[in-house]
């Protein structure tokens, strides 16, 4: 009688499929594939951001106005727009045809690392003035006061960010089934294609699988956070 | 016009069907954008009030809604709408919304543009509340003290002292969330609304002039985002002491 | 007036107020005083029932403040408090401050409720201010105009919550200055302040409250040239003579 209100053996017939893809024929797929793509876009834009935000940091006036337009741009259009444009330049600028997914984990790295390297510069900016005062004070270069005084300080501040970073990314994979990228949202796509009759039951379970994922990974930030305060 | 090779062909875009299709598009992101962003503001404004001064369930209805639709992405909560909500409207109602209809002379929403209203206006809301609630939480405790030994009833204090506050500490992250949805609304070519997006897609296949397309569309998508920050920013009602310099982001 | 009936107070297994007996008269003007801890912020703020207490009775005009057949509301309303935080409306003028409560709780007309401001702005010096918010205001003249507020419906008793303990020194003494003015005009008034001077000068009666409990109650004369509990003896050295060590008297 359950099964009339929501027929879990659709699920369960098409679970394999759902969770990992074609795993056995190579190609990661599903809830795996999503994991795959939120993880090694956020560790790219991670590096990415922090490598932009140096730059920032120890650049001349033009160039520090450049990266703010580039910011601009890159956050100002749909990320949609953004995996449609490196999904047409990366074959440009690599001679040769790129999968897919690359494209997704380009775009969705390059938007990242703006909004990490924006992160990181706020948080450098939000560090009390005498901070950087007395680092200089005692005879530190530039550097030297950025890695030993400044950096500690502000990255500590933002690791709950980086884990929100990781939410929202999980989430923003979901774009790449608009490429069909074979990641949850596809595959859950093709499974409701074939099946036909169950669109609840499907999209149903793929939610509840990003809001697991989601919502530890939101819970863990929180903790983190608490964590930091008491450390104070 | 060139680029790294690449010879820019403008008029294959900027004239002809391409131009009709691409000015369609901006209709129907614009319909899209505005339709959603004032049902979100509505129902932002309801789960507002459910959290702050309803009973202890509604007060867990509204934070297990805001939770629910932030932790899942839009687009699967629009495949949901499309493909499972739809069924859940009885047949009548489903042939009406098939046969089109006039509003006001132009078109009324397509059932696909309905959908992604819905399903938008939705997610949105979510976010909408959760930066309100931010922003209550924002107001120092000391004020709700100041307006109760005043003799102002609960409802009294939050109306005349501490909304206003929490307005002006949330209006520029309330402002980052519209842009959102105007960032988030290409995501409805999904289920076929005929978006900008979608008109470029088209136009893509249609003469293979993809970069034009997308170029484009992002000087659109970057006025329209400038355009609408600006109005939303000086429809701030808060003195200007007051406002709140984060950015909308 | 204002009655305490063997009040207690507990926060988990602190006993914060602990047998509180007090009277204060009509008109009177009584300066609380004690050290940090000692729980005077909490003893006033029962009063208005910004504090609950879990045993005994406070009673004003012979009503206790608990009884259920009067409004919360409508007894805070004849009650101004005065913080340490100030607790101005930002997003409101000086001005709106004091008109919000005469028009939204007393029925007060537009016109009505800025003419009572204006005149209450005046008797704390600050009618050129009318139409500043508080961020562009001085520590001094917000809580000045904080105390005009705490009037505004002109209430019968007025208390103060160590009003100038966030102030910058030179701001003081204009604020003890309104309140100087204040006193003995009819309104009772309870003032938890480490401001000896305006106790010595200005009120009828010290009550010194050390660990929640009061322990002495006496007139300013007597209380600053002989105070007769001890502890009340060390607080008042050691906040008289701040570098002198414990135990040594004057």
């Amino acid at each position: 009688m359950l099964t009339k209100l929501f027929y879990y053996p659709v699920i369960h017939e098409n679970l394999g499929y759902i969770l990992v893809g074609n795993l056995s024929q190579g190609e990661p797929g599903g809830l795996l594939l999503t994991v795959l793509l939120a993880v090694s876009s956020g560790l790219i834009a991670i590096l990415l951001g922090f490598g932009l935000a140096l730059i920032h940091w120890f650049a001349p006036r033009w160039l520090q106005r450049g990266l703010w337009l580039l910011s601009e741009v890159v956050r100002g259009i749909p990320l949609l727009l953004l995996i449609f444009w490196l999904y047409f330049l990366l074959p440009m600028w690599l001679g040769r045809s790129a999968p897919d997914a690359v494209s997704v984990v380009a775009a969705l790295s390059l938007f990242n690392a703006v909004t990490v390297m924006i992160s990181i510069l706020a948080g450098l900016h939000a560090l009390p003035a005498g901070q950087r005062e007395a680092a200089q004070a005692s005879g530190f270069s530039r550097w030297q006061t950025l890695r030993l005084v400044l950096l500690p300080q502000a990255l500590s501040h933002m690791l709950p960010s980086f884990v929100n970073l990781f939410v929202a990314l999980i989430k923003d994979t979901s774009l790449a089934f608009i490429v069909s990228v074979p990641e949850l949202t596809m595959i859950s796509s093709q499974v409701n294609n074939r099946e036909q009759v169950y669109p609840l039951e499907i999209f149903l379970f793929a939610g509840f699988l990003y809001f697991v994922l989601c919502s530890v990974l939101s819970l863990g930030a929180a903790q983190l956070e608490r964590q930091l305060r008491r450390n104070k | 016009m060139s680029l790294g090779g690449y010879h820019f062909d403008w008029s294959a875009v900027l004239s002809g069907q391409p131009l009709d299709w691409l000015l369609h598009g901006m209709g129907v992101t614009l319909e899209l954008t505005l339709l959603a962003g004032v049902m979100a503001t509505l129902l932002a404004l309801v789960l507002l009030s459910l959290r702050l001064a309803g009973p202890r369930p509604l007060q867990w209805i509204g934070a297990g809604y805001i939770t629910l639709f932030r932790n899942t992405p839009l687009a699967v909560q629009l495949l949901f709408w499309y493909f499972g909500g739809v069924v859940w409207l009885p047949e009548s109602a489903r042939n009406w919304l098939n046969a089109g209809h006039q509003l006001f002379g132009i078109g009324f929403p397509s059932t696909e543009l309905l959908v992604g209203i819905w399903s938008m206006g939705l997610f949105t809301a979510a976010f909408l509340a959760e930066e309100l609630r931010a922003g209550v939480r924002a107001v120092p405790q000391g004020q709700l003290e100041a307006a109760r030994s005043q003799g102002f009833s609960q409802w009294q204090s939050l109306r005349l002292v501490i909304l206003p506050q929490a307005l002006a500490h949330a209006w520029q992250p309330l402002v980052g969330q519209y842009l959102n949805l105007l960032k988030n609304s290409p995501l409805a070519m999904s289920i076929a609304v005929t978006e900008i997006m979608y008109q470029t897609s088209q136009i893509e296949s249609f003469n293979f002039h993809g970069i034009e397309a997308y170029a484009v569309a992002s000087v659109i998508y970057l006025l329209l985002g400038v355009v609408l920050s600006a109005v939303l920013t000086s429809l701030n009602p808060s003195p200007a002491g007051l406002r709140s310099n984060r950015r909308a982001d | 007036m204002i009655r305490f009936n063997n009040v207690q107070k507990h926060f988990g297994d602190l006993h914060v107020l602990k047998d509180i007996e007090l009277e204060v008269a009509k008109g009177e003007v009584v300066v609380i005083c004690g050290p940090s801890g000692s729980g005077k912020s909490t003893l006033i703020r029962t009063i208005n029932r910004l504090e609950s207490i879990d045993g005994g009775d406070i009673l004003i005009d012979g009503h206790s403040i608990y009884d259920a057949s009067r409004s919360l509301n409508a007894q805070r309303q004849q009650i101004g408090f005065v913080f340490q935080q100030f607790n101005l409306y930002p997003h409101l003028t000086a001005l709106e401050n004091i008109t919000l409560a005469p028009r939204h709780l007393a029925g007060l007309g537009k016109q009505e409720a800025s003419d009572l401001a204006l005149g209450l702005l005046e008797q704390v010096g600050l009618s050129d201010k009318s139409r500043h918010y508080p961020s562009q205001l001085s520590g001094g003249q917000q809580q000045r105009v904080a105390i005009a507020r705490a009037l505004a419906l002109k209430p019968k008793i007025l208390l103060f919550d160590e009003p100038t303990s966030a102030l910058d020194p030179e701001m003081i003494g204009e604020v003890l200055g309104v309140m100087k003015s204040l006193a003995h005009h009819g309104i009772t008034m309870l003032v938890v302040t480490h401001e000896m001077g305006f106790a010595r000068e200005v009120a009828d009666r010290v009550v010194f409250i050390d660990r929640g409990q009061i322990l002495e109650s006496a007139a300013p004369q007597a209380f600053f040239s002989n105070p007769a509990h001890p502890r009340a003896r060390q607080f008042l050295n050691q906040l008289l003579s701040p570098l002198h060590l414990a135990g040594e008297t004057v």
